[in-house]
């Protein structure tokens, strides 16, 4: 704003200004405005253009008006409701400032304790969703459905489909642009497909001429790196590991782990997350037996392949909660901490990674009375996203936030994201944050839903 | 999007009075501003411009010697508006194609909102007997609103569960922050970005900027004799104090602290109480704190439901003495709720019993103590049993009385009626008439539990719903 009020205070000399005949319609603007699309926009270019005529662009001037408004205020005025967000892209493709617009566009921040449902991703075809994941940076999202996996952009319009020869995928990953790594719990090894030219690239399979037992080994999940992807497989006799898999050249570059599968401290890991601060890999598997839940969550540093940290659950009687274990477990990558949601009593628990011991877990209690979680949590689904902890109970969404107190170490407040009639539309599966965006997939309910931050009131008009 | 039903024929009118005044008086000519705008020349004078305020972008316009015409790069057409708005003080009813929260943009960028704020949010347009419910203002998550709060010129703060949720002026948009209550009880606004927010299970007033994401700016504490915490049960603010309603937290003393609204440093102690014995009446800390500001007095209330009914007592403090001024105990159809109307020198009440509107005239209190009160309704029902009154809420606002009674909001106003006759014999006897608002379709609730007023809107809350119900007079322009 402050540079915006200096490009036009009103002794601006005549040479900086600049006409612009766009479809008939004239234009008359700055070039520090034109420039501020960008160095290598089209519209910097032709600021640079020599003589006083106006400069004459063969294009549609109503939406050359709207993306005048965008460069003049930064915001996006409300004419630009008349386009769609398609046409308003192209457009600033065109003009080379669709940098601009996608800032523009995206939605604020995303903040658990004010977020609204704004729309659900339905694929044409298949729409029960077998896995889904969201790009972090952009708000992007692939979604594995019926063996196909769609692609949405930014603007969450669907750009591309393509069929795969898996049945079904159970586990999808982002590792570039446009490629996706896919695993299935029905047929063996990871697979890469490039979703926009709908094209099939390669599969990894894990493999062992001296060890007979490994063979069809299927993936059950994947994490990536900058230049690693991981993913765990499991053979048909239990016998699982993670390998590591080089980006740049896709060929497995090591072998992290090798587990028989004949307990449950030795099982494949359901769930890898990459760290990129402490270069580890987090690794957790739970299962429900006749006993209750149990499982482990175990850190490995992939260079070696050793294991830095684990917990198993249910421990021995060192743990505060013997008896209660986890019933999902995520990292907040950002804030170095490891969350679990207890299977038994549904208490949230936070451990701090840079001081793991024994049992590091915290325990974090609500004190408000009417928030206070009440009875057993049968299905928990838990994701931490931009500092927020938010946890799926049934078909219920939550979120644990902290409180502005000053130095940023705020306590941590339960609140519910969604209403309650929200809750009523199935048992949440996966919750995956991308982007501004919150993307939340439920059991045997086609599509998923789009939560998002707004500025916007959203007054209902009586 | 919120649009504004309205009738537009009068700004036409005043526009075109305008236009009449500059072809009557062409020595404007000499002061002729041109500005270029976006591509698109404007003409208009100094003294057109300089209503803007010295803040405003035109002030420098204005200023500037002209060498050839102005240039601004912005867009013409919403620059038009507010050409418009400066010329008349009113929207042009072409404004209505526009998005509001495009002139706002374009109005802050000009430095001009305040212009804007008054043609579409004053206080003045504030009319009781044509506000319509309009707007429904949905809050996120599952609480509901617990308390509300509002600017004169309508910036609205909600809050809900641990959360507050602010509204702009425009109410298109919102912001929620996270405060380390577990719920909140008692908030009032200071200025659009600041609350002070209290509790009665939470040690201390809070003083929040909501522009900070509910940044602490200062905990007001009350230090009391039992060295407990101090949980606030009431807040209330002048134009230069901020009054707040303490106890201590094992409920033997409550006091009323008096601080400065601009520096928050404390001024004054009142209304100091220590409970010894059974000396019920002072164990009642204030709940309902209103500054009565033609007398200069601090009205203080509080009530306590026990086995003999309810009790209560009505204070009006002369803050620089710290004395009670007047004080009158509640002791037959307690107030369910009170409030004190400056403009009509009167205070109200909704008996707890009888479920009626009470008022007592400020200016007979001394002659006749507690009898006062003039029953508004059904005197019969004072003796009653049933307490209809309970959770009934009563605000005054101008020269109004709203009072909601379970799912229905009525509003009282004096009718004045030949009141020279009487006049040498006292004051005469006053009459108020009620009315119900609304439309029967509009009132689907089942209980009001909070009542606003700010800017020309009045806001409502009920009982089990995540929202905020405006209530508003049409506006000119939108």
């Amino acid at each position: 704003m402050e540079n915006e009020i200096s490009n036009s205070t009103p002794n601006t000399l005549p040479s900086d200004r600049i006409k612009l005949n766009v479809g008939g319609k004239l234009f008359e603007t700055t070039i520090s405005t034109l420039q501020s699309g960008g160095p290598d926009s089209l519209l910097s270019t032709l600021s640079t253009r020599p003589g006083h005529d106006p400069i004459f662009v063969d294009r549609d001037p109503e939406i050359f008006s709207v993306l005048l408004s965008l460069l003049r205020s930064n915001r996006l005025p409300s004419t630009a409701c008349s386009f769609s967000k398609q046409e308003l892209a192209d457009e600033a493709l065109f003009y080379g400032m669709d940098s601009h617009l996608r800032y523009a566009v995206s939605p604020p921040p995303l903040s658990g304790i004010d977020a609204s449902i704004v729309s659900t991703i339905f694929p044409a075809s298949d729409g029960l969703v077998s896995s889904f994941t969201a790009a972090a940076d952009d708000g992007s999202v692939c979604i594995a459905h019926g063996g196909q996996i769609s692609f949405y952009d930014h603007n969450l319009t669907h750009l591309s489909t393509v069929r795969t020869h898996l049945e079904d995928i159970t586990s999808i990953r982002h590792v570039w642009p446009d490629v996706a790594a896919a695993g299935s719990e029905s047929a063996a090894g990871i697979h890469f497909y490039n979703f926009s030219s709908a094209r099939y690239i390669e599969s990894i399979h894990w493999t062992d001429s001296t060890d007979p037992r490994i063979y069809k080994a299927r993936v059950s999940s994947i994490a990536d790196s900058s230049s690693q992807i991981f993913a765990s497989f499991e053979c048909p006799h239990r016998e699982n590991c993670i390998l590591s898999i080089d980006k740049s050249t896709l060929q497995i570059s090591s072998e992290i782990t090798r587990q028989s599968g004949s307990a449950t401290k030795n099982m494949v890991p359901g769930k890898l997350t990459w760290l990129p601060e402490t270069g580890a890999i987090i690794g957790s598997v739970v299962t429900c037996g006749a006993f209750g839940y149990s499982g482990y969550i175990r850190m490995w540093d992939p260079r070696n392949g050793e294991v830095v940290w684990e917990t198993s659950e249910p421990g021995s009687g060192r743990s505060s909660r013997f008896g209660d274990s986890f019933a999902d477990v995520d990292v907040d990558a950002g804030g170095l901490t490891l969350f679990k949601v207890c299977s038994k009593s549904g208490d949230l628990a936070v451990a701090d990674l840079r001081r793991l011991g024994d049992d590091p877990w915290v325990y974090i209690n609500e004190k408000n009375p009417s928030m206070r979680f009440i009875g057993g949590a049968s299905n928990c689904v838990l994701h931490c996203y931009k500092s927020q902890v938010f946890v799926g109970r049934e078909g219920s969404l939550e979120v644990w936030s902290t409180e502005n107190n000053g130095d940023g170490e705020g306590l941590y407040r339960r609140n519910f994201v969604d209403k309650e009639e929200d809750s009523k539309r199935g048992v949440i599966r996966k919750i995956e944050g991308g982007g501004d965006r919150l993307f939340v997939s439920r059991e045997n309910v086609e599509g998923i839903e789009v939560w998002e931050s707004s500025y916007f009131s959203d007054a209902i008009l009586v | 999007m919120p649009t504004f039903t309205t009738t537009t024929i009068m700004s036409s009118q005043s526009n075109n009075l305008n236009i009449h005044r500059l072809k009557i008086n062409p020595n404007t000519q000499s002061n002729i501003v041109t500005i270029n705008v976006g591509g698109q020349i404007f003409q208009t004078t100094d003294q057109t411009l300089t209503l803007a305020g010295p803040k405003s972008l035109f002030s420098q316009l204005s200023e500037i010697s002209p060498l050839g015409p102005h240039f601004i790069d912005r867009d013409p057409d919403l620059f038009s508006i507010l050409l418009s708005l400066l010329r008349t003080g009113n929207l042009p009813s072409k404004a209505k194609s526009y998005d509001l929260q495009d002139l706002i943009e374009e109005s802050k960028f000009y430095r001009i909102e305040s212009l804007l704020v008054d043609s579409l949010s004053n206080p003045s347009q504030f009319d009781p007997f044509n506000l319509q419910k309009t707007l429904i203002l949905p809050l996120n998550s599952r609480d509901t609103a617990s308390a509300i709060t509002a600017t004169p010129h309508g910036a609205l703060h909600v809050s809900h569960g641990s959360k507050i949720t602010s509204f702009d002026w425009s109410l298109q948009n919102k912001s929620t922050t996270l405060t380390q209550f577990s719920a909140i009880d008692s908030m009032l606004a200071i200025s659009p970005i600041l609350v002070a927010v209290g509790a009665t299970d939470f040690s201390g007033l809070q003083i929040l900027d909501l522009e900070k994401k509910g940044l602490v700016l200062e905990t007001l504490n009350w230090e009391n004799v039992t060295k407990s915490g101090s949980t606030v049960q009431a807040i209330g603010s002048s134009n230069d104090f901020l009054f707040t309603s303490f106890e201590s937290s094992r409920r033997n003393s409550n006091s009323i602290l008096v601080y400065d609204l601009k520096t928050l440093s404390p001024v004054t102690e009142i209304a100091h109480y220590e409970i010894f014995g059974a000396d019920l009446d002072s164990a009642i800390p204030a709940t309902k704190l209103k500054w009565v500001e033609s007398y200069n007095v601090l009205m203080a209330s509080g009530s306590h439901s026990g086995p003999s009914g309810v009790l209560g007592n009505v204070k009006f403090w002369d803050i620089r003495s710290g004395c009670v001024v007047w004080e009158f105990k509640e002791k037959v159809d307690c107030f369910s709720d009170i409030t004190v109307s400056d403009n009509l020198s009167s205070i109200f009440k909704v008996g707890v019993n009888s479920g009626e509107v009470f008022y007592a005239d400020l200016r007979k209190l001394a002659s006749e103590g507690n009898d006062s009160w003039v029953c508004l309704g059904d005197e019969r029902k004072m003796g009653n049993v049933r307490k209809e009154g309970v959770g009934c809420k009563i605000e005054a606002h101008g020269n109004q009385v709203f009072c909601s009674k379970g799912g229905d909001i009525e509003l009282w106003s004096e009718v004045v009626m030949d009141s020279s006759k009487k006049r040498d014999e006292g004051l005469p006897e006053r009459v108020f008439r009620k009315n119900l608002m609304g439309r029967v379709k509009d009132m689907v609730g089942s209980r009001v539990t909070n009542l606003a007023f700010g800017g020309n809107k009045m806001f409502v809350t009920w009982k089990d719903q995540q929202s905020v119900e405006v209530w508003q007079s049409s506006v000119r322009g939108f």
